[in-house]
């Protein structure tokens, strides 16, 4: 516990147990009148400096300002503890009543809630601090009922979801009742929460009183927003009278703060913060005589340095597509396959990212070019189409704006040219009133309308690769038949290379020349489509056929699912990642890594391919 | 009919907020007709006194007729001052302390912009680091503690600014002279702001940074600094344009600390004043116009939202 709450949290819990200590015990502790003048009887001249007799120095009549310190503590404290007992009481009790029954309650109380939190405050403790003589027990009394709100709105955030919660509902079901559910489950639950507010809201009290004491608005009697008000006029020649109490006060607030805050942090634990980096390892590998392919991809790995550990979502993949061809990549969700594209083009969420081996699109290596190369091929050779168009365009734009961008910023063209040649592609991926389209916000537009937007901007260099990560997956069945017409279409037309990823096998099988079977980060079977349908080797790629529903088969006949689930990707298994749910595994594919076999057009991971081991091995 | 309602809303929380003025006025021990008339006044004349200022009746009377002045453009005498309107007294006030709010937004988003850019964009880093520790510590400084400090190392150390900022230059007559004397002000109540603007937007940021949207935008080979401005900084800004909104209020109560700390005469002394005197008419003209202003300014945060966010668009319409 004390590890986590770190240094300065006790270092604050010491400055608050010291400020109480001396404000209690001051009587009896050798400290000077804070009222007496001290010029007078010659013990302290008037703006002494801060020494080692006189710690804090004096004032400008010659007072001890360190007596004056202690003694502008006690109405600071005594204010704070009753009005954060008050205020904390009645707050809670209202939250939880809003957070847990709601209703017309809730509403009324979300409504005043509201509307207190944004009144300017010390206007209206302004009017009332005049208005009534100021007393300790008008301040108690307009102090907690603005201090409220604050109390209500925590507790009722933290109810909201406590009430959600299981226990909550089971004590519902063993017939509890209302109020035995708010004494026994709900209370406990969020004393934490309210006690880390406490310590803000104590420290709140404390700035509302300075502000007052400021104006000389306050109690009377000694407080620190009053020593500060009067020492303010001799900043220029004895800033140490105004300076003390100054940061006595601060220091005082800031420890309630820090003191919170760390409290805050044992019930939401502090964010991990993540820096996006990106880190490259290893050497390329340099290209052999005649290799024209648009995309080349050597023993790409790529790690994600996640707070739960190493992630591999890519291992040691290799792919090849040369230029018009199309690539199909297939797996589960989760197997990485989304991550090789991510990788081509360096985008992550934020992360910590490694990536090993060779990228090169159209001959650029994508991982150690400069960042000006490495982007310009980004804008003008890669296009790249992602899965779920509805968060693919920014929402907040235009999607005009959205589609000339990268032409103004890459193809060096002009608004108004951008703008004919964006009407152009948008009637080229079949969007009817593209002169509409690009006037409205993305969300104007239907999930299909969208997606073909998000081509038509991946089109928008005339791009030499275009990258599909899962481009239907999140449309109508009805629309994704004619986006991947489309997408094909558009691919022969153009001669582009395409890289298209799915876990849909009959898509692969209409639409890609080659495809590589992707299983736990690793790319388990690659060759031509044709040859891979009619003779798959990996058991895996067998599984996913099996899978695959066929229309030639009367409608009623089973599919296959394939039992378990892929392995977790931080410290995978050793050996065949498909062992474990392999039909014909062997105690060597438990132990031994599979070695690529077969032929440079058609290749597997498997130590007993279909081919050669026909029947399931028992 | 969304802007009736809105208006409709506006004028209930005047009504409101200058009624409970009145009340607390009249509650204030003292007699301002008994003080203007003198100690050799007698009681015939303090009542006539009373009756020409407005200040007979009960209390709902007075309000009304008062309000009956208003609608015709007259916010009503001091009574402090002979001879000199409501109206007179603000008039000087105001724009010192709007001069002092504007500013001080225009320095906090300054700043607040570029910091919660650089530490969305490596959380945990050094400028992270520094700018949330900062803003914690910002957080536990009263404006008048901050102010001081302020005060201290710029204009009695460093000497670049005046310590008070009273009797200032016109802004059209020596605009350098002007802004030097509120840039101190200004700049206390900014780094308050600037704490609260950081840390929202900062998070923000963050959240905005993992969208699919700003992936893909990489992706196209647009630069980094393009990405965060045109492409995150936007859908980012709701929460923080939210704040700023509903933070007037607190700002309010900051520039008439600031302005009794460098000593200048804005609305926050004249309130002080006013209402210590008893000066009913200048009192309400003064809440009147702070409230209309806030709830204006939220009005206006409204519409911002929904040029920010085209999406709010349609549903408010």
């Amino acid at each position: 516990m004390r590890k986590r709450l770190g240094i300065l949290f006790w270092i604050a819990v010491l400055w608050i147990v010291l400020v109480v200590f001396l404000a209690i015990f001051r009587d009896s502790l050798p400290i000077a009148d804070p009222v007496a003048r001290l010029a007078r009887s010659g013990e302290c001249e008037r703006f002494e400096r801060p020494s080692w007799s006189r710690w804090f120095g004096c004032d400008n009549a010659g007072r001890d300002i360190f007596a004056r310190s202690v003694e502008g503590a006690r109405p600071a404290l005594v204010l704070g503890v009753v009005v954060t007992g008050i205020a904390g009481t009645i707050g809670t009790l209202v939250g939880v009543i809003s957070g847990y029954i709601r209703g017309l309650f809730d509403t009324v109380m979300t409504t005043i809630v509201d509307i207190s939190l944004a009144f300017p405050a010390l206007v209206l403790l302004i009017a009332v601090s005049v208005a009534f003589e100021p007393s300790l027990r008008v301040f108690v009394i307009v102090f907690s009922i603005l201090g409220i709100p604050g109390y209500a709105r925590i507790v009722r955030g933290a109810t909201f979801a406590l009430a959600e919660r299981e226990f909550v509902d089971a004590s519902e079901s063993m017939g509890a009742t209302r109020a035995r559910i708010v004494r026994r489950e709900l209370l406990p639950n969020v004393a934490l929460p309210v006690l880390s507010f406490a310590f803000i809201g104590f420290a709140l009290v404390i700035i509302a009183e300075g502000g007052l004491a400021f104006l000389n608005l306050s109690l009377d009697g000694i407080t620190w927003g009053k020593e500060i008000s009067e020492g303010r006029h001799f900043i220029v020649d004895h800033p140490h009278v105004s300076l003390i109490p100054s940061t006595v006060m601060f220091l005082t607030i800031l420890a309630f703060n820090l003191v919170g805050d760390g409290l805050r942090s044992l019930v939401a634990p502090r964010e991990v913060a993540t820096a996006r980096r990106l880190h490259i390892e290893g050497t390329p590998e340099p290209r052999s005589e005649g290799d024209d392919a648009v995309l080349r991809i050597v023993d790409l790995s790529t790690k994600l340095h996640t707070p739960g550990g190493l992630v591999e979502p890519v291992d040691q993949v290799s792919l090849s597509l040369a230029p018009g061809e199309a690539l199909g990549i297939v797996g589960e969700s989760g197997s990485g396959k989304t991550m090789i594209l991510r990788s081509i083009v360096g985008a992550f969420p934020l992360a910590d990212v490694t990536r090993a081996g060779t990228v090169e699109v159209d001959g650029v290596d994508m991982l150690r070019s400069a960042d000006t190369v490495s982007r310009r091929t980004l804008g003008t050779n890669i296009g790249m189409v992602s899965q779920n168009p509805l968060t693919a365009l920014n929402p907040v734009r235009r999607v005009g704006d959205q589609v000339i961008e990268p032409m103004i910023v890459h193809g060096d063209l002009s608004r108004a040219d951008a703008r004919e040649r964006a009407l152009e592609l948008l009637q080229q991926v079949g969007i009817p009133a593209a002169e509409r389209c690009l006037r409205e916000y993305p969300h104007q537009l239907s999930g299909g309308m969208r997606q073909r937007v998000t081509i038509a901007i991946a089109l928008a260099n005339e791009p030499k690769l275009l990258l599909a990560d899962e481009p239907t997956s999140a449309l109508d069945v009805t629309v994704q038949d004619q986006i991947l017409r489309l997408l094909d279409g558009l691919r022969r037309e153009r001669g582009m290379g395409m890289v298209l990823v799915t876990h849909d096998l009959a898509v692969v099988k209409g639409f890609t020349d080659n495809v590589a079977i992707v299983y736990a980060g690793q790319v388990v079977e690659y060759g031509p489509t044709a040859e891979i349908f009619a003779n798959p080797q990996h058991r895996y790629t067998v599984a996913l056929m099996n899978s695959m529903p066929d229309l030639n088969l009367p409608s009623h006949s089973e599919l296959t699912t394939i039992e378990g689930a892929p392995p977790s990707l931080i410290d995978p298994p050793s050996g065949c990642r498909f062992a474990e749910r392999c039909p014909a595994v062997q105690d060597k594919c438990r132990t031994d890594d599979p070695v690529r076999a077969g032929t440079d057009v058609h290749s597997y991971s498997c130590w007993f391919p279909m081919s050669e081991h026909p029947v399931e091995v028992s | 009919m969304a802007f009736l309602r809105r208006l409709g809303r506006l004028v209930l929380v005047v009504f409101v907020v200058t009624f409970f003025t009145f009340y607390i006025l009249d509650r204030i021990p003292g007699d301002p007709a008994e003080r203007l008339a003198g100690v050799s006044a007698t009681p015939e004349g303090i009542e006539e006194l009373r009756e020409e200022l407005g200040l007979s009746g009960s209390l709902p009377e007075r309000y009304g007729s008062w309000v009956g002045d208003i609608v015709r453009g007259d916010l009503g005498d001091s009574l402090i001052y002979d001879g000199i309107s409501a109206w007179d007294r603000i008039r000087g006030a105001l724009p010192k302390t709007l001069e002092t709010l504007v500013l001080a937004e225009l320095m906090a988003f300054g700043l607040a912009v570029p910091l919660a850019i650089r530490s969305a964009q490596r959380p945990g880093g050094l400028v992270d680091r520094w700018s949330s520790a900062t803003a914690f510590g910002l957080l536990a400084l009263p404006s008048f503690v901050l102010g001081i400090y302020l005060m201290f190392l710029f204009a009695v150390i460093l000497g670049w600014f005046p310590v008070l900022s009273k009797d200032l230059p016109g802004f059209t007559d020596d605009p350098v002279g002007n802004l030097k004397g509120y840039f101190l002000p200004s700049l206390t109540l900014a780094l308050n702001l600037l704490a609260v603007y950081v840390r929202l937007l900062r998070t923000d940021l963050i959240e905005t940074l993992q969208q699919d949207y700003v992936m893909l935008a990489q992706a196209r080979g647009l630069s980094t600094r393009r990405v965060m401005w045109r492409h995150v900084l936007r859908p980012s800004s709701l929460n923080t344009v939210t704040a700023a909104g509903l933070n007037v209020g607190g700002l309010i109560g900051g520039a008439f600390i600031v302005e009794v700390l460098f000593a200048y005469q804005g609305m926050g002394r004249v309130f002080i004043e006013s209402i210590i005197g008893k000066d009913y008419f200048v009192v309400a003209s003064m809440v009147t116009i702070i409230a209309v202003g806030y709830v204006m300014i939220n009005f206006l945060v409204d519409i911002l939202y929904s040029v920010l966010d085209p999406r709010i668009r349609r549903l408010s319409a």
